[in-house]
């Protein structure tokens, strides 16, 4: 006849069924925890001050920086308004007429070469608007009409 | 060290190694065994333990005490058993009793259990158990927790626990006693 099991009737083995650990086992992990857990400590990236300081300080300061990184990037960037010096007294020797004859000649202007001219060359803007009326009149005439906007 | 010095040392950066330390041998030996009673092997159970211990140091500074460290500490280890079995199953693509013939072939191996038929068939049979069972089981049997303690452990109620346990001791003793029959089924236990 077969016999029933009965749990409560089993002597327990101690409360680990088990084979116990590697020897020192217990004595080690604590080590090992630590060495994975403890950071070193390190000194701190920002001063105290500032940590301890209120959010708005802190907000403050930050966007002061941002906007003084700003403004001194658009100065370091920004180039000359005024042409070269050695530039002007050369254009300015060169007579009126010299230059419309270039200008009229067979090279071939685009508008954006002639709207380029004035914001550049201030001076010889200048001249230009120093001719007659007559002079201008048939300097255009003698134009061919290449772009759409001149119509 | 009792437990609130502990947790109040810990809040301090100056002794919360220290702190740390001491919990960590305080509970070391339970995290392991309830962790190894559950994985069998010990390499995974010194993983697991010690991945539990890191979890606690990572969340120990928001541990609202409004449970006992201890039940704290199980809780965590509970589920990071549970996890390691269910992505043991998941990852081989193998059906769940190949699992749990690897686990009883580790127990097998054990040399606590070698030579002790009656115990062999005993632990065969816990192993048999769903892992959430094994558990309560494990911890009832082996541990002696109050049910009470049990349900924080296990966010279950004491009732579902009480007859979950009493589950478990049918399905060991009908398989303790039946394991000799050779007309007795191999099927794990539901």
């Amino acid at each position: 006849m077969k016999l029933s099991f009965h749990l409560d009737q089993h002597p327990r083995r101690g409360l680990q069924p088990l084979s116990s650990p590697p020897a020192g086992y217990f004595e080690r992990l604590p080590t090992r925890v630590m060495a994975q857990v403890a950071a070193p400590t390190r000194r701190p990236l920002l001063p105290a001050w500032l940590l301890l300081a209120p959010a708005y300080v802190r907000t403050g300061l930050a966007s002061t920086v941002l906007l003084g990184t700003f403004a001194a990037s658009l100065w370091l960037g920004s180039g000359p308004a005024s042409p070269p010096a050695a530039l002007a007294p050369t254009l300015a020797n060169v007579p009126q007429e010299q230059l419309l004859d270039y200008l009229t000649s067979d090279a071939h202007l685009t508008l954006l070469d002639l709207a380029e001219l004035p914001a550049q060359h201030l001076a010889t803007t200048q001249q230009y608007l120093h001719p007659s009326a007559t002079e201008l009149t048939e300097a255009l005439d003698a134009q061919p009409a290449e772009e759409a906007a001149l119509l | 060290m009792e437990d609130h010095e502990i947790l109040a040392k810990f809040q301090h950066p100056a002794s919360r190694n220290l702190a740390f330390n001491q919990l960590v041998r305080k509970y070391q030996q339970k995290v392991y065994w309830h962790v190894r009673k559950m994985v069998i092997d010990h390499n995974d159970a010194d993983d697991l333990t010690q991945d539990v211990f890191i979890k606690v140091w990572k969340h120990l500074e928001n541990f609202r005490q409004d449970a006992q460290l201890f039940t704290w500490l199980y809780r965590i280890a509970t589920n990071e058993c549970l996890s390691f079995l269910q992505s043991k199953r998941r990852k081989f693509f193998l059906p769940i009793n190949d699992v749990g013939a690897e686990l009883t072939a580790k127990l097998e191996a054990d040399p606590a259990i070698a030579g002790d038929e009656i115990e062999l068939k005993l632990q065969r049979a816990i192993l048999r158990l769903p892992d959430k069972q094994r558990l309560v089981f494990n911890l009832r049997y082996y541990d002696e927790m109050p049910y009470e303690q049990m349900a924080e452990v296990t966010g279950t109620s004491v009732g579902a626990l009480k007859a979950s346990y009493h589950h478990a001791v049918r399905k060991i003793e009908e398989y303790v006693t039946n394991a000799d029959n050779p007309g007795y089924s191999s099927n794990k236990a539901d």
